[in-house]
C-alpha cells in the first residue's frame, strides 16, 4: 500500500470520531446519514462508521434509539450522551490547539 | 445471489465466534445501510463496493472485540483472545513480527517454567531443611532455612517479573493490533489486493 495512502488513513482515523461527534452535537442522526456527509466531507470509506459506532456506544459516548421513518423500517439514530459532549468539547479543543501549533509551524518553514 | 446478500453472507461467515446478539446487531447496521442507500437510488453493487471486503470488516470487527476484552479482563484466556485477533488481522508486516513474536514467547514461557519448578524446588528445600540437614550443605539450620527461603522467594519474584513483561508484550501487541484496524477502508482493485493483504 502507498504510504501515502497509509498516512491519511492514521490522520482520518484520528479526526473520524471527533468528526462523529460535531455532527452528532449538531443534532441526533442515523449512521446511514452520517456515513454520507462524512464520506463527502473527508473522503472517508463509509464502511468505517459501524464499527467506529459500535465502539463510540460501546465506550458510552452514544445512545441509540430506533424512530419511525418515512420510508422503509424504524431507523436506528443515535445521540450524544453526557459523556459524549463531554468527549467532543475535549476532543474538539486538543485538536483545535494541535492544528493552530502544525499551522504555525508550517508557516515558518514555509517562509 | 444479490450482492447485498453476498456481502451480509460473507460478513455473517466472518463473523463466527462473536455473540449471536453482537452478529445480530452488526448485520442489521449493514441491511440498513443497504435500504438506506438503494431509496437513495444507489445500486447495491455500488453500495457494496464502497463499504469495502466483508471478510476484513469481520476480521477487524472481532480483533476490536477480542481487544476490548483484554482490556476488560486480565485473565489467561483474554490474553490468548487477543492475541489470537492481532493475528487474525493477517497484515503483512506481521509475518516479520511473527519469529520475533515466536522467539520471545519461547523464551519467555522457558523462564516461567524454570522459575515455577525453582519456586516449587524452594518450598520442599524449606520443608526439608526445617527437619533435615541439607546433603553437601555444612551450615547451620539457620542457613538452611534462609537458603530455601532465599531460592523460594527469588524464583516466585522472576515468576511474577515474566507474567508482569507477558502482560506488557499483549498490551505493545493490542495497540498494534488498533494501528491496523482500518475499519474497511473501500476495496481495492483486485490487482493490488496482495499487496495490502
Amino acid at each position: 500500500m502507498d504510504p501515502k495512502d497509509q498516512n491519511q488513513i492514521q490522520l482520518k482515523k484520528g479526526v473520524l470520531e471527533l468528526c462523529v461527534l460535531a455532527v452528532l452535537s449538531r443534532g441526533e442522526s442515523y449512521a446511514y446519514d452520517i456515513a454520507a456527509r462524512l464520506a463527502e466531507a473527508i473522503d472517508m470509506g463509509e464502511g468505517t462508521i459501524y464499527p467506529l459506532m459500535r465502539r463510540m456506544q460501546n465506550d458510552g459516548l452514544v445512545e441509540t434509539y430506533l424512530a419511525e421513518s418515512s420510508s422503509g423500517p424504524p431507523r436506528k439514530y443515535y445521540r450524544l450522551t453526557a459523556a459524549g459532549r463531554a468527549a467532543y468539547a475535549a476532543q474538539k479543543d486538543s485538536y483545535l490547539r494541535f492544528a493552530r501549533a502544525v499551522d504555525i509551524i508550517l508557516q515558518e518553514t514555509a517562509a | 445471489m444479490s450482492d447485498r446478500e453476498r456481502f451480509l453472507s460473507k460478513l455473517r461467515a466472518g463473523l463466527k465466534g462473536l455473540p449471536p446478539s453482537t452478529v445480530n446487531d452488526i448485520i442489521g447496521d449493514y441491511t440498513a445501510h443497504f435500504t438506506e442507500a438503494v431509496a437513495h437510488g444507489r445500486s447495491e453493487a455500488e453500495v457494496a463496493a464502497k463499504l469495502g471486503d466483508p471478510t476484513r470488516i469481520a476480521r477487524e470487527l472481532r480483533a476490536e472485540a477480542g481487544l476490548k476484552r483484554w482490556e476488560q479482563e486480565r485473565s489467561a484466556a483474554a490474553a490468548l483472545g487477543a492475541i489470537v485477533a492481532v493475528l487474525g488481522l493477517a497484515t503483512i508486516d506481521l509475518f516479520i513480527l511473527l519469529p520475533l513474536l515466536v522467539a520471545v514467547g519461547a523464551v519467555l514461557f522457558a523462564l516461567l517454567v524454570t522459575a515455577v519448578s525453582m519456586c516449587l524446588a524452594g518450598v520442599l528445600l524449606l520443608v526439608f531443611a526445617l527437619f533435615h540437614a541439607l546433603p553437601g550443605f555444612t551450615g547451620s539450620w539457620l542457613q538452611r532455612i534462609l537458603l530455601a527461603l532465599g531460592i523460594t522467594a527469588g524464583s516466585a519474584s522472576a515468576m511474577a517479573c515474566c507474567v508482569l513483561f507477558l502482560i506488557g508484550m499483549v498490551n505493545l501487541l493490542a495497540r498494534y493490533g488498533r494501528l491496523h484496524i482500518r475499519a474497511a477502508a473501500p476495496m481495492v482493485p483486485a490487482g493490488e489486493k496482495g499487496l495490502m493483504a
